[in-house]
């Protein structure tokens, strides 16, 4: 459990910065392409993860870039826990940058030209105006992303396998216990999972329901 | 001084304003839609996509044909919309200080000018409309900034609340000497305010001129007339339930009594044009405690109505009248022609 809670936090810190850059390309982007961005990054949430899996394989592949980079700095990453991360990574993304830029948009952008005329750069506009008004959604698309991290399998599966002690993340575990019919283990294992799932959730509720009495 | 020659498209027309605005206030006025926002944003920076030249007080903003374009954080315009846009998350004190650059003895100074110092703890959504007009002028006030663009900062507020803000921006007028284009639809406040108004429809400058001379013509918005007065309280009669106020310009107006105001105090009033009578033969047993020869000078024909202009015998500026035009029929009224005035007690408010 130590582990795959490890990976969860680690996957969410990693894809902070990319989800919020891209979450606010998207609110405030309006030129051509946005709409094929837009897709493209959500691609993963309605993939088959194990589809998602291939495309993670081929591109570590050695044959190519940036599977060819990684080889030649003697980086292995499948079947090890950086292939766990990426993997999650790559699976709770779109969750992220879809929280990221609802909460963008509902920051009023009048107020952030309110704090370019008193004198803001287009940075400190963004630190003291932009990023308060959004930071409770973005928590909450960080914990929505953590959570489906918790529980990614299928491309975790495919270019992590499942060795135990490596790369066996609770998912992975609740189905490898079920194959080897110790179905008590499973059960015991999946409690866990909704405990925590249940858990992330209910804390991203309780933060959208404060969001909405502040507005109120 | 202000110098604007802009283009910018909108998506009904095409925004083009070419003026040199030299009045401390400037009254921006017409329509809704007419593109007085969007100028107002144009000046600010706040608006992509136009061209043209901007000069303030001798700095340019904006000269597109030398590509020139300052960024709004450059330009330090202090500019209060309609809504106030104070920030939610912080306070009103920090909304002050925002744009302030550290400056707190300013920052003091336009604290108490706009009487907020026990506002300053709340956030916007514990302040009253008013509240926050008065908190978003202290916050562009304390930048110091070098132009204050308001875009009707009274048009939320209740006739109440309206005669509480319009001293302070009378006030920052008078003290700061920072120019002002002021946008607004009621021609009280431009009279009261502006040195000079320019009228916008469809984003084209229709007229541009002193206020009593633009506002009382044919062109100007189908709005409310009102005469604006100013004067010293002299006497209270509570028995007969009025006020007496000497006019700058000489003779006295009896209204109704408001003992709020004390005696000597300064006073703006505000007559609406439709409610003065207007009589042809020497006025008598009339219920109107307020009655004036005067000398009718010009009479226009708009669309809908006469509006006659009037000096009073006694002197001070000319009196606006609107009638009906059968009114002006029956009543042969030419120009050149004396007439009596009444304005009844009940049809003057302060401003």
């Amino acid at each position: 459990m130590g582990f795959t809670l490890q990976m969860a936090a680690l996957a969410t810190l990693a894809i902070l910065p990319f989800g919020i850059a891209a979450g606010l390309a998207l609110a405030r982007y309006t030129g051509p392409g946005k709409g094929a961005l837009e897709t493209f990054l959500s691609l993963p949430l309605v993939l088959p993860p194990t589809a998602v899996g291939v495309v993670l394989l081929e591109l570590l592949s050695r044959r190519r870039f940036p599977g060819s980079l990684f080889a030649s700095l003697d980086i292995e990453v499948v079947f090890t826990w950086k292939a766990v991360l990426l993997a999650t990574a790559v699976m709770s993304f779109p969750l992220l940058v879809r929280s990221a830029r609802t909460a963008f948009e509902e920051v009023d952008p009048r107020l952030v030209g309110m704090a370019r005329s008193l004198g803001a750069s287009p940075t400190r506009a963004f630190v003291r105006v932009t990023l308060p008004l959004a930071w409770r959604g973005l928590l909450g698309g960080s914990i929505l992303a953590f959570s489906r991290a918790l529980g990614e399998f299928g491309a975790t599966v495919m270019v992590a396998g499942n060795i135990p002690g490596q790369t066996r993340t609770l998912a992975l575990a609740v189905f490898h216990e079920s194959q080897s019919g110790r179905d008590e283990r499973a059960a015991v294992l999946a409690g866990v999972t909704v405990a925590l799932a249940f858990a992330a959730l209910w804390v991203t509720e309780w933060i959208a329901r404060r969001r909405s009495v502040g507005a109120a | 001084m202000i110098q604007l020659d802009v283009e910018l498209p909108l998506p009904e027309f095409t925004l083009r304003v070419d003026v040199c605005l030299e009045a401390d206030v400037t009254a921006v006025m017409g329509p809704s839609g007419a593109g007085k926002t969007s100028l107002l944003e144009t000046i600010a920076g706040l608006r992509r996509g136009a061209t043209g030249k901007i000069g303030v007080a001798g700095r340019v903003f904006l000269d597109s044909s030398q590509r020139v374009q300052w960024s709004p954080e450059r330009r330090r315009v202090g500019f209060v919309p309609q809504d106030a846009g104070l920030f939610p998350h912080m306070s009103a004190l920090e909304n002050v200080r925002f744009g302030a650059r550290g400056d707190d003895a300013r920052v003091s100074t336009v604290i108490d000018v706009l009487e907020i110092r026990s506002l300053l703890a709340r956030r916007p959504d514990a302040l009253s409309g008013g509240e926050k007009q008065r908190v978003a002028l202290a916050r562009a006030l304390a930048m110091a900034p070098t132009l204050l663009l308001l875009d009707e900062p009274l048009a939320s507020l209740d006739v109440g609340l309206r005669e509480r803000i319009l001293p302070y921006l009378l006030r920052v007028r008078d003290e700061w000497q920072v120019p002002i284009l002021y946008v607004t639809h009621n021609v009280g406040e431009a009279l009261a305010l502006a040195g000079h108004v320019v009228l916008l429809r469809e984003g084209q400058i229709q007229q541009a001129g002193p206020p009593l001379e633009l506002l009382t013509s044919d062109a100007a918005v189908d709005d409310e007339i009102e005469n604006v007065l100013r004067g010293r309280v002299i006497a209270h009669d509570t028995a007969g339930g009025i006020t007496r106020v000497a006019l700058a310009s000489g003779p006295e107006l009896a209204v109704r009594l408001a003992v709020g105001r004390s005696i000597g105090a300064a006073v703006t009033l505000a007559v609406p044009a439709e409610d003065v009578l207007v009589a042809i033969e020497p006025v008598s047993g009339l219920s109107a405690r307020n009655i004036y020869a005067a000398e009718l000078r010009t009479i226009d024909h708009g669309a809908v109505d006469v509006t006659l202009r009037c000096v009073p015998e006694q002197g001070g500026p000319a009196w606006i009248v609107r009638v009906t035009p059968q009114a002006a029929r029956v009543l042969q009224l030419v120009p050149g022609r004396r007439v009596g005035l009444a304005v009844k007690s009940h049809s003057v408010r302060f401003i």
